[in-house]
């Protein structure tokens, strides 16, 4: 059985890629597609659901150590993808008056999200 | 040799200030989780809903009193308490894969309220947020155009 305090560090240690990785992807969409749209958000939160769908299920059936699942799941996946963020750009599309953006993101986030965590769980027991 | 110390160098700060805030955040949440889950059961996975609906009620309060021209938060800060703390805090994959999780056990009722209760109540407590910080930013600074103002001017 691990130790909680190894486990606290393995979060810690997955959640610093997660949070920079989101940051910079964020960045670099902003520059090479503009800001009118959150592709970033949107991008970082769709891989992120197909990631932790994939994973998530791969981890279960070979019975991973719980460290990585700490790891990989809890602090790398958990803080890459965010949900304050999306509903902020959200929020901000509504305030900017770009209806058809905001209805786009703030309805196709969840919608997509959802396909992207089953295509990940559906890929993965065919492994 | 560096140009300016190491710790001054603009690549240096933001990393740092992603880093520690993602740290908190990410153990924030699987800990709080932990005690939510101990108190409320995993039935249903309200911690996970707790967790994104208050994350998103800070980030409507923060990221709008720090635009306002009272308290400016160092670009800094910014990025240690939006990108790194609450967007580590909060979790979109998190909240999709329990989603799964509920519709794999066929609790279709549960899995459609989580799923889009999450949604609703995330940007219902993100406006809460917003105007609770107008209404402080009117508070602090009556010159300020709040539409909390302008209402009451007319």
């Amino acid at each position: 059985m691990e130790t909680p305090l190894l486990l606290t560090l393995w979060i810690a240690l997955g959640a610093i890629p997660g949070a920079l990785s989101r940051y910079y992807l964020t960045l670099v969409c902003v520059e090479k597609l503009g800001g009118e749209f959150p592709f970033g958000t949107f991008i970082i939160n769709l891989s992120g659901t197909f990631l932790i769908g994939f994973f998530a299920t791969l981890f279960q059936s070979i019975q991973a150590d719980p460290l990585l699942n700490s790891f990989v799941i809890i602090g790398f996946l958990g803080s890459y993808t965010t949900f304050s963020t999306y509903a902020l750009d959200t929020s901000n599309l509504l305030k900017l008056a770009s209806y058809k953006r905001a209805v786009l993101y703030g309805l196709g986030s969840p919608l997509m999200g959802f396909l992207g965590v089953e295509l990940g769980i559906a890929l993965a027991q065919r492994l | 040799m560096l140009k300016q110390p190491f710790l001054r160098q603009p690549v240096v700060r933001t990393v740092a200030a992603i880093s520690l805030g993602a740290i908190a955040g990410a153990l924030g949440r699987y800990y709080f989780g932990l005690a939510m889950n101990h108190l409320l059961g995993i039935d249903v996975p309200y911690s996970t809903l707790v967790i994104n609906v208050t994350g998103c009620l800070a980030m409507g309060f923060l990221a709008t009193l720090s635009l306002g021209q009272v308290i400016s938060l160092h670009p800094d800060i910014r990025l240690l308490l939006l990108t790194g703390f609450l967007g580590s805090y909060t979790t979109f994959s998190g909240y999709e894969l329990d989603s799964a999780h509920l519709l794999q056990q066929d609790r279709l009722q549960a899995d459609l309220f989580y799923w889009a209760g999450s949604v609703m109540l995330g940007f219902m407590s993100l406006q809460f947020g917003i105007a609770f910080a107008e209404w402080l930013l009117g508070k602090l600074d009556p010159s300020r155009e709040t539409p909390h103002n302008r209402d009451r001017s007319n």
